[in-house]
């Protein structure tokens, strides 16, 4: 069987039930009560007609003459009524109406018994009581002989159908009344059982949304309610483990922002004499000065390193914020790429401007990373490619190297990932792409990584307009 | 060659700057809390103030404040990177511009020239602008005749938009002109000095009839 | 689903109709012809006799009766009863009880005079599909002792 979609609701099904077992009730009801009612009604006309039939001819036989002659077998008839026939062997009343009606099997048994009997017929969709009976002679001491005498009626049974039919039909109203009050019941019934199903399922809709506070009181003690309390322990223990992971990352977080911050320090120092000492790198010997020179070379790493550190940090803690200005996106890329004297190796494609709403420090950020990361890694030419879509800027930096191999390419923005043991020692921190991504969506755009026929591609989408709180052009 | 007071609290990082600017040419005095610096401002009457923001005791912010009420003394912050409540915080306290830690001497030395720069390259005379009166020559400013006491910042920003009466300067242009930055500059830099201007030359600076804010763009001198 | 609806309604319209049958009893058949009524007198030992006199019909209880009071005829028969001028005797039916209203003073019957009364009423009773276990109470133009009596007749019982 199948099953229609309207079905499927607890609710449809709950309320379907519901109404089968009141509508197969009502109809069992109606059914018996008219059965039985219409049953008492046909028996009770019927006994009395039979009774009438039995009183009539009662009176009346006294006064006949024995053996009856034809104005006997008359005037008995037209006792009896109009619809009757009497018999005495081959004299016969005059026919009332429709006397034809009666049946073989009921004139047998009036012939042959000595008891007066019945018998319902339907002739033409109408419903007829044929009533027989002998006249008996009863003897002074009791004994009764047939007299010979039969009578015959027929009486239209129409009346009583019609007053059955009422009854049935008032049956059926009645219970055609307890139709919608059983819908009814089964509307609140079917509330009162799903309100707890549906609470769970908000809570459960809620929990899936994020919403780990999300708890539904167990109401009562059935099924429901256990479940209830299995959902919300459910919940309690992936709350705590959530709460627990989300605390065990924010000391990692923290734990390295605390490291980067205390490295700035020394770094500083650092940072500091390395130019002192780069200038009199001149005058030392061979070893010292490629010593010094190494020194001075991984303390630079060293800063960009921590820097990236901090910077990512910040990215983590939610502390980063967006310093959105009016700006040429083209002359952002172009000062970026001038400002590290990549501008003759680069290869600028981009229209006269492109007027935006930018970070420029965060767009040179992460332009810097992709056109150094292309420069570093990839083959010459590297082209960037400025255009202006309505709604965005699209920079694509794109080599002509090798590519990123296949397996790099969904790992390429992860922190410190490590394409192979050759990138080890880049100058880069590692953090780079993953700087960059974040900068792309602290706009609200995004950034991909995907491999050309001739290298690697790295698209950059910013909105031109994002939406962000402070405006520093009000001021 | 500068007389350069140096505020920070950690001893290498002291001592290494003062290394490092010392070898640029400059004359450095150092102190290791914002009292003994604002103490050592006094006796020593540098050019020019570095100033750690980070201080135990008496901090950055409030040393900057004293050092701008007291004269027109410029001040460079030492800031973490984009750290933004430093920076805001800083040039709200009348800072003039800001190094990232950890500052290579040579950005540092760079930016500690260009905000002791006190003039423009162009040097045209008297400027009368209704009550206002630049003298490009002898950097003197007056409001109504009297002297307007400007940081070199200030100076040097009055007198780039006023070269030009009318001509819009973007924040990038004056980074540029002004801060000698050649990309990517802080455009608070220039937001935090003009206000700052303002208040001294302006009748009302909430209404600039001099230094008038170009919506979406920048900065114009007025009155056309 | 539908077809379980449309046999419920079936079923329904189907047990509301009246509905044939076959041939059923439906009580005791009607009695009370007879070629004539039985009369009882009294015969030559002096026992009560019931004598058949051919009217061509039962008749009710008080024509019985009035025949029976016109005397036995020519039958041989005698009767314990004077005769009388006027023979209407009043017959009331109650529960169990057949109450006869006679032109007769006690004196005018015999015991067995009277035995002929209840006797003759209860067979034209019988005859005419009453019950046998009917009492008879005669009375008489005067109040007796005797007339409050519940009779049987003894030949019929």
């Amino acid at each position: 069987m199948t099953r229609r979609p309207w079905l499927r609701g607890l609710r449809a099904r709950l309320l379907v039930a519901f109404v089968l077992v009141t509508v197969l009730g009502a109809v069992a009801a109606v059914w018996s009560s008219a059965g039985s009612a219409g049953g008492a009604l046909v028996t009770s006309y019927q006994r009395q007609v039979t009774r009438t039939i039995g009183d009539q001819i009662g009176a009346i036989a006294p006064q006949l003459t024995y053996p009856p002659d034809q104005g006997a077998l008359d005037r008995l008839r037209a006792t009896v009524g109009a619809n009757a026939l009497v018999v005495y062997g081959d004299l016969r009343s005059a026919d009332g109406v429709d006397t034809g009606l009666i049946t073989d099997e009921l004139r047998l048994a009036v012939r042959t018994g000595d008891r007066l009997v019945t018998q319902r017929t339907v002739v033409d969709g109408e419903p007829w009581l044929l009533v027989g009976t002998p006249v008996m002679i009863t003897a002074s001491d009791g004994t009764r002989t047939p007299s010979g005498i039969e009578v015959y009626a027929v009486r239209d049974l129409t009346g009583v159908e019609r007053e059955i039919d009422g009854l049935t039909r008032s049956a059926i109203t009645t219970a055609a009344w307890a139709l919608p009050l059983s819908g009814l019941a089964a509307l609140l019934a079917a509330g009162s059982v799903l309100r707890p199903v549906r609470e769970l399922r908000d809570t459960a809709g809620r929990l899936a949304a994020g919403d780990l506070d999300a708890r539904s009181p167990p109401q009562g003690a059935d099924e429901l309610a256990e479940l209830t309390v299995t959902v919300n322990e459910m919940a309690e223990s992936v709350q705590t483990s959530m709460a627990e992971m989300e605390r065990m990352r924010a000391d990692a977080r923290r734990f390295a922002a605390d490291v980067s911050h205390e490295l700035r320090t020394p770094l500083s120092t650092l940072t500091a004499v390395v130019e002192v000492l780069a200038d009199t790198t001149d005058g030392m010997e061979p070893d010292a000065r490629e010593s010094a020179r190494m020194a001075i070379t991984e303390t630079h790493r060293l800063v960009r390193l921590v820097e990236d550190l901090m910077e990512v940090s910040r990215f983590d803690a939610g502390t980063a914020r967006l310093r959105v200005e009016e700006a040429d996106a083209v002359g952002a890329v172009r000062d970026s790429l001038r400002a590290r004297g990549w501008w003759d190796r680069v290869e600028l494609v981009a229209p006269e401007e492109v007027p935006a709403r930018l970070d420029r420090r965060r767009l040179d950020v992460v332009v810097a990373n992709l056109v150094g990361n292309a420069l570093r890694h990839g083959e010459p030419p590297v082209r960037v490619h400025v255009s202006a879509l309505p709604e965005q800027v699209r920079i694509a930096v794109t080599d002509s190297g090798p590519g990123l191999p296949e397996h790099v390419v969904p790992h390429v923005f992860d922190r410190f990932y490590k394409a192979d043991a050759a990138r080890t020692r880049t100058p880069g921190s590692g953090l780079g792409l993953a700087i960059a991504l974040e900068n792309a969506r602290l706009h609200g755009g995004d950034l991909t990584a995907e491999n050309t026929d001739h290298g690697a591609r790295f698209v950059l989408r910013l909105p031109r307009d994002p939406e962000e709180p402070g405006d520093p052009e009000e001021r | 060659m500068a007389a350069i007071l140096l505020i920070e609290d950690d001893a290498l990082v002291r001592r290494g700057l003062e290394l490092a600017l010392h070898r640029h040419g400059h004359d450095v005095r150092t102190a290791d809390t914002g009292e003994a610096g604002l103490r050592e401002f006094q006796a020593f009457e540098p050019d020019l103030v570095v100033l750690d923001l980070m201080l135990p005791g008496m901090d950055g912010f409030a040393v900057c404040r004293r050092i701008r009420a007291s004269g027109e003394v410029p001040v460079i912050m030492l800031t973490a990177r984009g750290d933004d409540f430093d920076v805001v915080g800083g040039l709200e306290a009348g800072a003039d511009d800001y190094v990232v830690k950890p500052a290579k001497p040579t950005v540092l030395d760079a930016r500690i020239r260009a905000v002791l720069r006190r003039g423009t390259g162009t040097r045209d005379g008297v400027r009368v602008h209704r009550d206002l009166r630049i003298d490009t020559a002898a950097l003197m400013v007056s409001l109504h005749g009297e002297p307007v006491r400007l940081t070199p910042t200030e100076l040097r920003l009055l007198l780039t938009l006023s070269r030009a009466s009318g001509r819009v300067f973007s924040r990038q242009q004056l980074l540029e002109e002004v801060w000698e930055q050649s990309y990517i500059g802080d455009s608070r830099l220039v937001d935090n000095c003009v206000q700052r201007l303002r208040a001294k030359i302006e009748a009302d600076p909430a209404a600039p009839e001099y230094v008038q804010t170009v919506r979406g763009f920048g900065y114009r001198f007025g009155p056309v | 689903m539908r077809r379980v609806w449309c046999a419920a309604v079936a079923l329904l319209v189907a047990g509301c109709g009246i509905q044939p049958t076959g041939v059923t009893d439906g009580g005791e058949a009607p009695t009370g012809v007879a070629p004539g009524v039985t009369l009882y007198f009294v015969g030559a030992d002096g026992e009560l006799r019931p004598r058949q006199r051919d009217t061509g019909g039962l008749g009710s209880i008080s024509e019985a009766l009035s025949l029976l009071l016109s005397g036995p005829g020519g039958s041989g028969l005698r009767t314990g009863i004077a005769p009388i001028s006027v023979q209407r005797v009043g017959v009331t039916i109650e529960p169990g009880v057949i109450e006869l209203v006679t032109p007769l003073t006690i004196d005018d019957v015999t015991p067995l005079g009277i035995d002929q009364i209840v006797c003759t009423a209860l067979d034209t009773h019988v005859r005419s599909g009453g019950s046998r276990d009917m009492r008879v109470r005669v009375r008489f133009t005067q109040p007796t002792p005797e007339t409050d009596e519940l009779r049987t007749c003894p030949l019929i019982r």
